[in-house]
């Protein structure tokens, strides 16, 4: 039985060895041709949620419930990456100005791998699409539904309380705040397909609205970046004691579903998740320029008009190619069109992180300047000395 | 002057002066000015360039030459290019279809033969089925096709690619330009120069307008501005051009092309110098003749090691320093003809990535003497250009930058950047291979001094690899936060480059550790021309990603072919000291023999 200090100067000598460093570095690489060749069946997303964000990658057996851990995944990789440079960094390289290189250079990379980490946990990414004309407080979500009920009671503004999708998976009875309705819920699909009822179908779960004449079909949940899932519901609203039917809710069913309790109007609605923001963007025009001759797009842009009453702020910004707008911690970006061009789609992201890996960028730049030209001086140095030495011997060989 | 200086620039001004002689025009052809008729500018991908581009580019696509014979003749690009427009019955008697595809042919009727080129004329009684089978094939996704609706879909874009050739200036059946100027107020003239417009496929009349998008015409519109009373100069000129063409009246002819070219310097001054600028460019050809030069300079290094090294050496040395001085030219024009930092595709990469590991290779040669550096340096750049010759099938290497590419800040900074360490880390793998060639063919292994060199540069390429390729790598992680809003997406092409990245610090910690010596770094390295290749190309294969600006296919049997020869190699290289102490050119094993090269 090893001594308690002898145990702690193994794991210390284990925590900082450069075989750890390389051991990660390849660890790395495998899941990096991993995540990779799985974007080709999962899409980016998946790829990277089952390979880079966790920290195990599992198996799935196929045919069976199981799965079992077989990798360390790209956080746990990275985690102890970080944790080995630091270490290694502490016990290894002396303070002296030789090491002055180094020394910045792993200063940056753990920079840069904290900056990694920040933006796994943090970064939210949104879209805002915007018709010519026509204006925007919020962003949505590109991944994630919510169920609204939406009070149109007044015709001037709408009041609308929105239930997350987790919230719908999770079943039972959801009270809506501000409301007398409560929600019960009878089933969730997180992707599905509908289609006109046949005579040949089982009878319908809903009781009212277009769902009794509409026949569900669950599919599994799809992460391909280019395809996006259909959350389905079956909702019962109850409002003072009394039942208003059992309704379908999809994102598919476009036209809004409605109920009246105590003379006011309640509309049922999945739509892509909201954030509402203390400031509106208004599109003026958008811009979708060709090479002439051709269909190569040259310019995408959108002017947009940004109005924060509670800043006073009113002015208009150009969104461009690689020119994205920043502002209040969030960075919109000119990401799409549509609608024969008079429809803007921008892309939102919010990421507290965004700096750490410029500066990393540079840290690391300089570190390995500096290391290499320390390194080089030296070099010359040695081989000058023994160019001096060899002058001798050279001159002889190369005159047989 | 002593014997290696006179080797060095004897070689070196030899090989500049056979670059030279390229630049001479080529002459008149069957007594007419091809050459005035080249340097007419046009408007073609949205891009101002002289006609000889456009009839190379459309020959290269069409027949994958840029010239060929036909009775007894060469025929340039120029020359097949005016048939094609003023004398359509000829050309199509000329055999500027490629076909390899033996169901192809028997689409067409045709059984396969030693013979791959076929006329027009073969083809036209099924250009109605091509099409019906190309338009079905190109339906299909790209990477699901079979080879047979990969090369119908093929044929198909050639096929309408010629025929709106052929229909840019004047239609193909009708009596020319110069008869349809003269009958712009007749019933059908108004259909035919819509007819006209529509088939366009490059836009030969500038007028004086301010922006480009108005400031060229189609010869349809050019007619149609001329029916409403406002004729052009060039137009006029064109069509005697035409008259004068099929007439076989090359008096008239010269004059007539000379005056289409004035015009159009006089509608827009500066025009006329660009595009000869380009057409000189096009004639140099700097990067078929830098080719040429590093395989002259390899073969003069491998001479060198067994016969004259002190004449040899130094003029395998002036050879590649004459080959990199063509190749700086070359890709120095196209930065100032193109207006753009010199990596612009995966065509221009493998120019640039070649260009640098010459440099570099040029460089370790002038520090070690061993010509191992002139060796390296001229395997890579030959290879680098052969690879950027099989790019260019897809016409224009110039191309117009899609939207968000059009950044020549950051085309300068990150694309640059992480092409250098492709470089870097293709040179070490080379120099890791010559080390383990030259272990095994030399008795002994060759003198220890030499692998310690050879080493030694290898060190310091991964070296310079690391630096480049992860700057590179960062500096695209900021252009993707600066224009979609993620600093790292694991987009497959970003991932390549994190994995050079990533190998490149594994060699270098493993040799710091000791982990390694000698053999396990040269087949690290080695492993790099690997992951580097895979990254550069492989990537692209798989179809996904916002990198998609190089998608390939056929590349697919040659990017394996390279990958199992270096795993090969690498094989060699591991082979621990007493498989090639013998050497491979020596019966009797005497490993003490004298480390002297080969005698």
């Amino acid at each position: 039985m090893p001594k308690p200090s002898e145990l702690r100067s193994t794991l210390w000598d284990a925590l900082t060895s450069l075989k750890l460093t390389i051991a990660c570095m390849a660890a790395l690489m495998v899941l990096v041709v991993a995540c990779t060749l799985a974007q080709v069946r999962l899409g980016t997303f998946g790829a990277v949620d089952a390979y880079m964000h966790r920290w195990v990658v599992w198996w799935d057996v196929p045919g069976s419930p199981w799965s079992f851990p077989i990798f360390p995944g790209g956080a746990l990789v990275g985690a102890v990456l970080a944790v080995n440079l630091f270490a290694a960094q502490l016990r290894r390289l002396e303070l002296a100005w030789r090491k002055a290189g180094l020394w910045i250079v792993h200063a940056g990379l753990i920079l840069l791998v904290a900056g990694e980490f920040v933006t796994g946990l943090y970064q939210v990414e949104t879209r805002m699409a915007i018709q010519e004309g026509a204006s925007a407080n919020f962003v949505e979500s590109p991944r994630q539904s919510e169920l609204v009920v939406v009070d149109t009671t007044d015709p001037a503004s709408d009041d609308v309380y929105g239930v997350p999708e987790s919230l719908l998976a999770r079943a039972g009875e959801i009270p809506i705040p501000g409301t007398p309705v409560t929600l019960r819920i009878h089933g969730y699909y997180p992707n599905a397909a509908l289609s006109m009822r046949q005579a040949s179908d089982p009878p319908a779960a809903a009781t009212a609205g277009v769902g009794t004449s509409v026949a569900v079909r669950e599919l599994p949940p799809v992460s391909r970046d280019e395809e996006t899932n259909a959350p389905t519901a079956l909702v019962e609203p109850i409002a003072g004691g009394r039942s208003y039917g059992t309704w379908l809710v999809s994102s598919l069913l476009g036209a809004p579903q409605g109920f009246t309790h105590e003379g006011r109007t309640y509309q049922l609605v999945v739509r892509p998740r909201r954030i509402y923001l203390p400031y509106t963007v208004t599109l003026k025009k958008f811009r979708h320029d060709v090479y002439p001759g051709t269909n190569i797009p040259k310019n995408f842009s959108s002017l947009v008009h940004l109005s924060n009453p509670s800043k006073g702020e009113e002015r208009d910004v150009l969104i461009y190619m690689n020119q994205p707008l920043r502002y209040e911690g969030k960075a919109f970006y000119q990401a799409s069109f549509g609608n024969n061009d008079t429809l803007s789609i921008l892309q939102v992201v919010q990421n507290p992180g965004w700096l750490l890996p410029y500066v990393s960028c540079v840290l690391v730049t300089l570190g390995l300047l500096v290391h290499f030209a320390i390194t080089l001086r030296r070099s010359m140095r040695r081989q000058a000395a023994t160019r001096a030495a060899a002058a001798a011997p050279a001159a002889v060989e190369a005159s047989t | 002057m002593n014997k290696t200086r006179l080797a060095f620039w004897g070689a070196a001004l030899c090989a500049l002066a056979g670059a030279a002689v390229m630049l001479v025009p080529q002459g008149k052809v069957r007594g007419f000015d091809v050459d005035a008729f080249g340097h007419l500018p046009v408007l073609e991908g949205g891009r101002v360039k002289p006609v000889d581009t456009v009839a190379r580019n459309a020959l290269l696509m069409i027949r994958s030459q840029q010239s060929f014979r036909h009775e007894g003749r060469t025929i340039g690009a120029d020359e097949w290019l005016l048939d094609v427009l003023f004398r359509p019955e000829v050309a199509d008697e000329q055999k500027a279809f490629v076909i390899n595809d033996p169901q192809v042919l028997g689409l067409m009727h045709l059984q396969q033969t030693g013979d791959r080129y076929y006329a027009f004329k073969t083809l036209r009684p099924f250009v109605e089925e091509i099409q019906r089978q190309g338009e079905q094939a190109q339906q299909v996704d790209p990477k699901q096709r079979t080879p047979f609706q990969n090369a119908v879909a093929n044929l198909y874009d050639r096929v309408f690619l010629y025929l709106r050739l052929e229909n840019t200036v004047q239609l193909a059946q009708t009596p020319g330009l110069a008869w349809e100027l003269a009958s712009l107020g007749t019933p059908e003239a108004a259909t035919r120069r819509a007819a006209l417009s529509e088939a366009a496929y490059f836009r030969p009349f500038v007028s004086s307008a301010a922006s480009t998008n108005d400031a060229w015409q189609s010869a349809g519109e050019a007619l149609d501005a001329a029916a409403r009373g406002r004729s052009s100069p060039q137009l006029v000129a064109w069509a005697r051009m035409s008259l004068a063409y099929r007439a076989g009246d090359p008096a008239s002819f010269d004059r007539a092309a000379a005056e289409a070219l004035a015009a159009a310097g006089a509608a827009q001054p500066g025009l006329v110098a660009q595009s000869g600028h380009e057409l000189v460019f096009n004639r140099a050809q700097p990067f078929y003749v830098g080719m040429v030069v590093y395989v002259l300079a390899l073969l003069a290094v491998f001479v060198s090691w067994l016969w004259r090294p002190e004449w040899l050496r130094p003029a395998a040395y002036g050879l590649l320093v004459a080959g990199a001085v063509i190749h700086t030219a070359g890709l120095a024009s196209r930065v100032v003809l193109q207006g753009r930092p010199p990596v612009t595709n995966l065509y221009s990469s493998a120019v640039f990535v070649g260009w640098g590991a010459v440099l570099l290779g040029a460089v370790l040669e002038r520090i070690y003497r061993k010509g191992f550096g002139t060796a390296v340096a001229a395997a890579a750049g030959f290879a680098s250009l052969i690879v950027a010759h099989h790019l260019t099938g897809d016409g224009d290497t110039m191309e117009m930058m899609r939207a968000v590419l059009d950044s020549n800040f950051w085309l300068g900074t990150h694309v640059v950047t992480i092409t250098i360490g492709y470089s870097g880390t293709f040179l070490a793998g080379a120099l890791a291979i010559a080390w383990t060639v030259r272990r095994h063919l030399l008795r002994g292994g060759g003198d220890p001094a030499t692998s310690k060199a050879i080493m030694g540069m290898t060190y310091g390429v991964v070296c310079f690899a690391l630096f480049f390729s992860f700057l590179g790598t960062v500096l695209g992680g900021i252009w993707a936060d600066q224009s979609w809003g993620r600093f790292w997406g694991w987009d497959p092409k970003e991932n390549g480059a994190l994995l050079i990245v990533l190998w490149n610090a594994i060699i270098l910690h493993a040799r710091w550790g000791g982990y390694v010596r000698e053999r396990g770094i040269m087949a690290m390295a080695i492993l790099g021309n690997v992951i580097t290749s895979l990254s550069w190309f492989g990537v692209n294969m798989l179809g996904v990603g916002l990198h998609s600006y190089g998608f390939m296919d056929k590349a697919f049997w040659a990017l394996s072919a390279f990958i199992a020869s270096q795993l090969a190699i690498m094989v060699f290289t591991v082979l621990p000291p007493r498989f090639w102490e013998a050497g491979a050119f020596s019966r009797a094993a005497k490993p003490s023999s004298a480390p002297a090269a080969g005698k």
